[in-house]
This record gives C-alpha cells, sequence and structure tokens, in this order.
C-alpha cells in the first residue's frame, strides 16, 4: 500500500534533500517504519523512547490529525509530517 | 480623520471592510512585534503602511551584512547599527503619523509582562524556541492575541491564538525539540524571500483582527513550502492538557527557556572540517564522541570515537576526560551542535564538532562510514 510523505524541511537531510517521498505502510507505524529502513536515523526524530510522537512534530494523515502512531493510513493518502520551525 | 489621511489611506476607506471607521481602529491600535528579522522586517513595514498607530519592536542586535538578503526593511548603510534605531528611522520616513517605540532588549521572563502590557496584538518573527515559548506564554497569561510565524530554509507556518477562541502555540507543539533534535540553526540557511511571505501574512492577520473582518487563523496551522510553491492547511485544535492554557496550566509563571542554539554559545565551540579532523586523527587530546543512537553508530563510525548519544550526554559527562577536547559527531552535524550546547552549559570550556557530520566526511574524506 503506497503513500506519499510530505517531509518537514528539518528532517529534509535525511532524504536528500526530497521534500515528498513514497512510502509504504497501512498505519503511520509502518509509513515511519518504511521510512526508517531507507533513511536511517529519520524515525528517532518523530518517535521518543516512549513509542510516542514527539511533542515538537505533528503528523497528519491527508487533514485527520494522527494522534497515535496506529492512525490508518490508506494506499493514496498523504502523510504530512510537520515540525516546530524556529527560523525568524 | 484629517484631508492627508483620508488621501494617504484611500485605497483602504474605499474598501467596505475597513472604511473610516476601521482605519481609525487601525490608528488606535498598538501592535509589538517581536525580533526584527526575516518576518518582522515585512510584517512591520506593512504595519507602518496600514497606519497602525503605534508599533513596538523588540530587538537588541545590530543590522549585519548577511541580513540583507532578506530583511527588506533595512538598506546597506544601516550595516552595523542597532535595528530598533534603523528600523525606527525607515518606518517614521514611510508613515510619519504612527508612533514607534523601540525596545532595544532580550525579550526574557522579567521584562515581557512590563512590555506586553502596552499592546494590543503581538506578532513573534523571533528565531529562538526559548523566546517563541516565552511571547505565546505570556500571551496566554496577559490575554493578548497573538500573531506565531516561522521559517526554516524553504518552509514557514503561520497561525494565530486569540484568548478565548482557540488554541495557543503550546496547543500545536507543547514543548519545542528536545536536545539533539533541533533543526542546524547555524547551517541551515533560508530562502531570502520566504520569510516576506510569512511576515506579510502575520500583518494581514493583525490587520484582521483589529479591524474585525475575515476568518482569523485560529486553530489552523497555515504552511507554505516555497519548493513547491504550495499552501497547506491544518486543524488542530485545544488541548485539554495543554501546559498554560489548558484545564490545569502548570505554566503560571513566566520563566526563560535556555537558549540551545545562541549565537554567543556558537562562538565559543571549534568547528572542524571533515579535512581539519582527518588532519588532527592522532592528536592525543581530542576526544572523538559519536553522539548519534546506537543503531546508527553501529553502521560505521570513526575509528577510536566513543558513542554517547546525545539525549544521555547530560548525565554521562563524567565520561568525558578532563585533558581532551571532545569533538562532538553525528550524521549531518545538528545533533552534534546541540551536544556542544550541552557540554558548554555543564561548564566545558573547549568543545569542537565535525561541520557537517558523517555526511560531509563521507563525501570530502571519502572513506569510513560506509553506512549512513
Amino acid at each position: 500500500m503506497s503513500c506519499t510523505v510530505k517531509i518537514a524541511s528539518p528532517l529534509r537531510s535525511y532524504t536528500n534533500g526530497a521534500a515528498s517521498v513514497n512510502a509504504k505502510g497501512a498505519s503511520v507505524t509502518e509509513v515511519l517504519a518504511d521510512l526508517e529502513r531507507r533513511f536511517t536515523g529519520m524515525r528517532f526524530r518523530m518517535v521518543d523512547e516512549q513509542e510516542q510522537i514527539r511533542r515538537h512534530i505533528r503528523i497528519f494523515v491527508n487533514t485527520r490529525e494522527a494522534k497515535q502512531l496506529s492512525e490508518h493510513v490508506a494506499a493514496g493518502d498523504t502523510v504530512h509530517l510537520i515540525c516546530a520551525l524556529s527560523g525568524g | 480623520m484629517s484631508s492627508a489621511e483620508l488621501a494617504r489611506y484611500s485605497r483602504h476607506l474605499a474598501l467596505r471592510e475597513i472604511g473610516v471607521v476601521g482605519q481609525e481602529k487601525l490608528k488606535a491600535a498598538k501592535v509589538l512585534v517581536i525580533g526584527v528579522g526575516g518576518l518582522g522586517s515585512p510584517s512591520i513595514l506593512y504595519l507602518a503602511a496600514a497606519g497602525v498607530g503605534t508599533i513596538g519592536i523588540v530587538d537588541f542586535d545590530r543590522v549585519d551584512v548577511s541580513n540583507l538578503q532578506r530583511q527588506v526593511l533595512f538598506a546597506t548603510a544601516d550595516v552595523a547599527q542597532l535595528k530598533t534605531e534603523a528600523a525606527l528611522q525607515r518606518l517614521l520616513a514611510l508613515n510619519p503619523d504612527i508612533k514607534v517605540i523601540a525596545h532595544q532588549v532580550k525579550l526574557c521572563a522579567s521584562n515581557v509582562q512590563e512590555i506586553f502590557d502596552s499592546y494590543d496584538i503581538v506578532l513573534d518573527g523571533t528565531d529562538r524556541f526559548g523566546t517563541r515559548y516565552l511571547t505565546n506564554d505570556a500571551c496566554v497569561i496577559l490575554g493578548k492575541p497573538l500573531v506565531s510565524a516561522a521559517v526554516h530554509r524553504f518552509e514557514g507556518q503561520t497561525m494565530t491564538y486569540v484568548p478565548g477562541h482557540g488554541p495557543c502555540y503550546r496547543c500545536l507543539f507543547p514543548e519545542p525539540p528536545a536536545d539533539g533534535l533541533v533543526p542546524n540553526c547555524a547551517e541551515a540557511g533560508v530562502l531570502g524571500v520566504l520569510p516576506g511571505v510569512l511576515g506579510t501574512i502575520q500583518a494581514t492577520e493583525a490587520i484582521k483582527l483589529i479591524v474585525g473582518f475575515g476568518e482569523p487563523l485560529v486553530g489552523r496551522l497555515l504552511t507554505y513550502d516555497a519548493m513547491d510553491m504550495r499552501f497547506g492547511e491544518f486543524q488542530f485544535t485545544r488541548r485539554d492538557d495543554c501546559a498554560v492554557c489548558g484545564i490545569k496550566p502548570t505554566i503560571t509563571e513566566l520563566q526563560d527557556a535556555p537558549e540551545l542554539c545562541s549565537a554567543e554559545m556558537l562562538q565559543h565551540v571549534l568547528h572542524l572540517s571533515p579535512r581539519d579532523l582527518q588532519a588532527r586523527l592522532d592528536d592525543p587530546t581530542l576526544l572523538l564522541v559519536d553522539v548519534r543512537e546506537p543503531h546508527e553508530y553501529r553502521g560505521g563510525f570513526l575509528p577510536e570515537s566513543i558513542n554517547v548519544p546525545v539525549a544521555q550526554l547530560a548525565t554521562r559527562l563524567d565520561e568525558l576526560p578532563s585533558n581532551r577536547m571532545p569533538v562532538f559527531i553525528c550524521r549531518s552535524g545538528a545533533r552534534s551542535l546541540t551536544a556542544c550546547a550541552i557540554a558548554s552549559r555543564a561548564g566545558l570550556q573547549s568543545v569542537a564538532h565535525l561541520e557537517g557530520g558523517l555526511l560531509a566526511w563521507a563525501k570530502q574524506v571519502n572513506c569510513l562510514p560506509p553506512e549512513l
């Protein structure tokens, strides 16, 4: 099951600068696992040691917020990884 | 309204949503802008042009030549001048009928209430997480509307908080990134025109709030990606457990948060390029400390480096011999800089990091580590 993942700017160093990548998975957990396989270290930037989405990160599936990693992802969905920015 | 004002603001007066009544509201309004940088430059220019009667500006910095790529408020002749002074001259040249108040201070817990008390609306254009959260908390506690914006490289985001009408910035992002997870503020860079877009949206929101028309960005995060030229909108709600605006707030007094990546801190960090480090690999006064996660470290590391994940560094600093200077290493140079900040705050006088991290090492030195 393939979806599109929009990558927050601070995480793009992991994706060689790509703002958008394709990923596989039927849940946010599976999508992030797929990203981690290809972009080592990226998941830790979004998920803490307690398997919670970090508090400066928000994940949306299309326009629906994924408050839990178990949130369902369907084929063709867009997963948005949003990160608090500080630049001014 | 004088005949000169009728002429100056004629295009506003022609708008039914603003008109004479709205223009008078703008004249009576007091708006505070935190940070006269990439975001603050366009926002205060438009606020001044719109006839906002009192504009407060908070900044303690001087104009640097590197600011001119995006901070369109300033001219080349302003370099080395205090930003507040240069801004004041520029704004009064644009609109001599307004009042500009310069707060040439660093915003902190001890002065934030005194400054905020005089204003109706706050625009956040700071480049520091600590000031960003302090500003949000102060606006919630003091009941001030806030228009927040931030940028990074090609991406920006903005939202509006109106007391009693929606979520605050902490409801969106409850805490700033923890140590080791912040973007590399020294090397991130920013497309010059990007804060122009976001700062202009901030000014738009302020004018709407003052006059009372349109739909503000309350409970909506607006994102902008200049690379793809796309705006995104994401709805969020007030969190019952929000530390400042929730049901049982834990933040009831304003406090300063430690700045992780301040310019002052960065001045004391030795930045080693991959070539610099390669030339000093046998130097016994250096200790290579790889601050990535263990599973990343196992994928490839520099010889003789030890692994102390950045999240554990603060509690494991005693493992670093005092007679050797730690050279912090990570994947891209972000976490290593954070490690420098942690070590510096703990009192280490000499700290270094590998610029660009192991990615730069692999590219420039063309050897280990094999898998990143």
